[in-house]
């Protein structure tokens, strides 16, 4: 690889890091075009009378998503900025913190897989525990015993006071 | 003044010690199940309905009344303090709520919103005991073409809530629309953006997008910057609502019911359009401009406005047998149990009854009032949690609130995609506001406009053929050309104004 | 240190594991009652199908036939989410669904992978005839009057009801269209979300008439508010001053039903035992008040008779819906 290339490819990596508001341009012009996909696979045979159908709304938001992904780009590319939120937890000198944002999501994510599987209890405790563990906390005694705290009086509340069935884990029915 | 005399035997038979105290205990109990996420006022009164079976039916209404009152308050309780809405209503509340009760002024927004409930119950009651019949017999004469007309004039009211740059509002507004495409039509029963799913067939609940877009955005996006400076709970500052704070709230908390109480009755009305009509108001008329930074005027006028659309939503109820709202059914099923049917011959058949349940309303948001008001601070103290408890605290309570209700994977990964996008806008600086609003308005405007040209078999007059629709639309053009005839009267000082 | 982290977490997995079927082993066997049961209400809270599920369910506790069992709400899709769910407790003897024929439809409009033929039948309980309704203020007065100007232009006389495509007040329509030589596909029909949003634009004379179950609007009848052209069920019905649709010349009947069913493959003694229970309920002296406050009409069948009447309403459903491009 030449120093050239190099330069280049990390120059273009440095447009793409300014511009990357465009990644909502993309976002909005996919969802426009899935839209009008789902749109113009619709079957209207029996079912309109009238002027507007069900297709019209759809057809207009997805063109106008299309059109506002485009008028965005324009924006973005001659130098507007959405300006990011700011807020009182919110330090936004700092760079993003990917590492956070990934154990968090993964933290929500495993208890959307393992809530069938393990039960609610311990499944919200997990994520609790992650959550909070992404976010900083280290107190590995005090924090799985808060989580687990929480996700059991949320259990006994919903289930067995309320009647609100919420999956019991692996050993309902072995006791 | 006979209903006057009616209400005050109803008093006679409501006020017992015993009954007094079956009230405290049903507006505990509401706000407790209120509070749990993914409960609703509806849920809460279902679930809690088996409580008053064992009473006589005057003890049973107390209780009932307090498990209303208190299963609402409780819905804003989390939007202000966790940022996660509890049911449609309150989804309006978390945007001026959460902001100030980071900022420490949880205390105040729990006080203006529970005032707010008050005022707003206390209104929409008296105005149900003055105007039942009168507001019966109009709310039928609303039809398709009305809704769409004032679902036009929400619209209007969107831009005010575009944030600063204009384009990114619209695209968070066309977000919002296309979340509320998803679903089955409802006049046709075809399938959109559902891709085969039946979870998705009814559509995404707007309180699922609002906790997804509030809560879960949020806190990813608190974990992509979060603040490492020394960890300092969030400020408690003084319990009670101090004078300034009352000054900008009773304007707010008197124009609520105004907005409230005649949507609650109408049939499609509900409490989410009004709510939303009731902060673009607030936020235009504010003389301080906090909005969007914690503004209490933005709580007190949709908590007043949110109540007293409860009480309209009665008043259908109890004088046409109207069931409007997912509540008013479950208390219809309610008053089934006791042998009441709600309809028209209700008052007549059944006075001594209903004037005692409408007694019981007074007493109970009085309850509601008196319990909660003294409880804010307290609950304001929440917040003193470390940041980690707090943010984990409130993906654990979205994630219940989306999985309790159907007990299904889907709203969880729903929550996590929207909560994604969340992130996204506010990474980018596209206000979530208009976002939430699209999922509001877009799926009724549509409704509204295809059911009155459906009506009319497809003629487009079918869309302006009443007066009220015809009066709401000069509304519009007068607040569209407002601009320009100020322009064009100018002849008083040079205004900054939108 | 470490080893009073791992304990900490150790008794929380211990916590959170154990203490769930703790719990539900408090809740022992007794005999002769059905413990533990639970009634699936596949809409939401205050819906038809919520009402006859906590009603029956606080007549098995009242008229002391079995402890109250828990009734719970899973809404989506017109009940098929609840019916998905049902039909994945394969052999659960002890879960029921609370259903009717809004369901039937439902699994059409929705292209539901689960059907109603998976599930083993246990009763009907209660039917309740549709009415053809107008306002007071209407002008017409007569079915027959109805029916000729809705001959002569269908688009020109929306007709409302409380159900969305695939539902009952929409079904009824369009078979008594069919009936009367209208092409179903002409009919205008308006949906409403449910009989209360109905209500207002029949009395506000926003639709030329309404379709909706008897029920939901007897006491407007009774106040004179709306006037019933029709009912549509096979005789007449005793409170409602209105012929038969084949009285009048139009040959169909038709009543939307409500019922429970059971997940599929369940053991026959449980099978039995719930017909059993769910006979007593009906049985009682509480169901019978229940049933007349209600403004149901008693329609009892049970087990296999049940389930041959699933079958039959199930073709007719699809047939109907097939002709309208819905199914």
């Amino acid at each position: 690889m030449s120093d050239s290339t190099r330069t280049e490819q990390s120059s273009a990596r440095d447009w793409l890091r300014r511009h990357s508001e465009l990644g909502i341009c993309v976002l909005l012009l996919a969802m426009g075009v899935l839209v009008l996909t789902d749109t113009f696979s619709m079957s209207v045979e029996f079912t309109q009378r009238g002027p507007v159908g069900p297709r019209t709304v759809p057809l207009v938001v997805g063109c106008a998503l299309i059109l506002v992904a485009v008028l965005l780009a324009r924006d973005v590319l001659r130098g507007g900025r959405g300006e990011a939120e700011g807020g009182e937890d919110i330090d936004l000198s700092a760079p993003s913190d990917w590492r956070t944002v990934l154990l968090l999501s993964a933290a929500f994510l495993a208890n959307a897989a393992l809530i069938d599987v393990i039960g609610f209890p311990l499944s919200s405790a997990i994520m609790f525990w992650g959550a909070a563990f992404a976010l900083g906390s280290r107190n590995y005694t005090r924090d799985p015993l808060i989580a687990v705290a929480l996700s059991t009086i949320t259990y006994v509340g919903f289930d067995t006071l309320l009647g609100v069935p919420l999956p019991g884990g692996p050993l309902m029915g072995v006791l | 003044m006979d209903s006057l005399n009616l209400l005050l035997d109803g008093f006679g038979a409501a006020i017992t010690p015993a009954n007094l105290l079956f009230a405290a205990i049903g507006v505990v109990l509401g706000t407790a199940i209120g509070v749990l996420p993914g409960i609703g006022p509806a849920m809460a009164v279902a679930l809690l309905l088996p409580v008053t079976y064992g009473l006589d039916p005057t003890g049973s209404f107390i209780m009932f009344a307090g498990i209303y009152y208190g299963g609402m308050f409780g819905g804003a309780i989390t939007s202000i303090l966790l940022n996660t809405p509890g049911e449609s209503a309150a989804v309006v509340t978390a945007i001026e709520g959460h902001p100030m009760a980071k900022k420490g002024r949880g205390a105040q927004a729990l006080a203006a919103s529970a005032i707010g409930n008050f005022i707003g119950a206390l209104a929409g009651t008296i105005l149900l005991v003055l105007l039942a019949p009168t507001i019966a017999n109009l709310a039928v004469d609303i039809g398709a073409q009305d809704y769409f007309a004032v679902m036009l004039l929400a619209f209007i009211a969107v831009t005010s809530v575009l944030g600063s740059s204009r384009l990114r509002g619209f695209a968070s507004l066309l977000i919002g629309l296309t979340l509320g495409l998803i679903g089955l039509d409802q006049l046709t029963g075809q399938q959109r953006l559902t891709f085969g799913s039946l979870e998705l067939a009814d559509g995404v609940d707007v309180v699922i997008v609002a906790v997804a877009l509030f809560a879960v955005g949020e806190s990813l996006w608190v974990a992509a910057h979060l603040r490492r400076t020394k960890d300092k709970p969030i400020p408690v500052g003084t319990p009670w609502l101090g004078k300034s704070d009352l000054r900008r709230s009773w304007r707010p908390w008197l124009r609520g019911p105004v907005i409230g109480f005649p949507f609650g009755s109408i049939p499609a009305g509900g409490a989410e359009i009004p709510t939303f009509l009731s902060y673009a108001a607030e936020k235009r008329l504010a003389k301080h401009d906090e909005f969007g930074k914690g503004a209490i005027e933005g709580v007190a006028g949709p908590e007043a406005t949110a109540s007293a659309s409860a009480s309209g939503t009665l008043t259908t109820m109890l004088t046409l047998g109207l069931p409007t709202t997912a509540t008013a059914a479950v208390m219809l099923a309610a008053f089934q149990q006791f042998g009441i049917q709600p309809g028209p011959l209700l008052f007549e058949r059944e006075s001594a009854l209903v004037w005692t349940l409408i007694a019981s309303l007074f007493i109970g948001t009085v309850l509601l009032l008196v319990l909660n008001l003294p409880l804010a601070p307290i609950w304001a103290k929440l917040l003193r949690i470390p940041r980690p408890y707090l943010y984990a605290g409130i993906l654990f309570f979205a994630s219940v609130g989306a999985y309790a209700v159907g007990g299904d994977i889907t709203d969880l990964l729903l929550l996590f995609v929207i909560g994604l996008i969340g992130f996204g806008m506010r990474r980018y600086g596209l206000p979530i506001l208009p976002a939430v609003i699209g999922v509001i308005l877009g799926p009724s405007a549509e409704l509204q406009m295809r059911r009155a040209l459906q009506i009319s078999d497809g003629d487009l007059i079918g869309l302006v053929n009443s007066p009220f629709a015809i009066t709401v639309y000069a509304v519009v053009a007068l607040i569209l050309l407002w601009p320009l005839i100020r322009k064009l009267v100018g002849n008083r000082t040079k205004e900054h104004a939108a | 240190m470490r080893a009073r982290n791992w304990l900490a977490v150790l008794a929380a997995a211990a916590v959170a594991l154990l203490v769930p079927p703790l719990l539900s082993a408090g809740q022992g066997d007794e005999s002769g009652d059905i413990s533990g049961l639970r009634v699936m209400v596949p809409n939401t809270p205050g819906g038809g199908y919520d009402v006859t599920a906590r009603t029956a369910a606080k007549v098995m506790e009242d008229a002391k036939i079995n402890t109250a069992p828990e009734v719970f709400n899973l809404p989506g899709a017109g009940g098929t989410v609840g019916l998905g769910r049902l039909v994945n407790e394969r052999g659960n003897g002890k879960l029921v669904m609370s259903m009717g024929l809004g369901v039937v439809g439902s699994v059409y409009t929705n292209k539901s992978p689960a059907s109603l033929t998976d599930t083993t039948p246990i009763v009907k309980l209660l039917e309740e005839p549709n009415i053809v309704v107008v306002s007071r203020n209407s002008p017409y007065r007569t079915f027959d009057q109805l029916l000729a100007d809705w001959r002569k232009n269908p688009g020109g006389i929306p007709v409302g009801g409380g159900s969305s495509p695939g539902g009952p007040d929409h079904l009824a329509p369009m078979l008594m269209a069919d009936a009367a030589g209208i092409n179903p596909q002409q009919v205008n029909y308006i949906s409403y979300d449910g009989g209360g949003e109905l209500l207002a634009s029949v009395l506000g004379g926003k639709v030329d008439f309404g379709v909706s179950g008897l029920g939901e609007y007897r006491d407007q009848i009774e106040a004179g508010e709306l006037r019933v052209l029709a009912v549509t069920s096979r005789e007449r019905v005793p409170a409602v001053d209105a012929p038969t649709l084949t009285e009048l010349g139009v040959d169909m009947e038709f009543t939307n039903w409500r019922g429970i069913v059971a997940p599929p493959d369940i053991p026959d003694a449980d099978r039995q035992r719930l017909i059993t229970l769910f006979t007593k309920m009906r049985n009682s002296p509480q169901w019978r008040e229940a049933l007349v406050r209600n403004g149901w009409t008693d329609a009892f069948a049970s087990g296999d008779r049940f389930g041959d009447f699933l079958r039959a309403e199930n073709q007719q459903v699809a047939r109907i819906l097939g002709r309208l491009g819905l199914a």
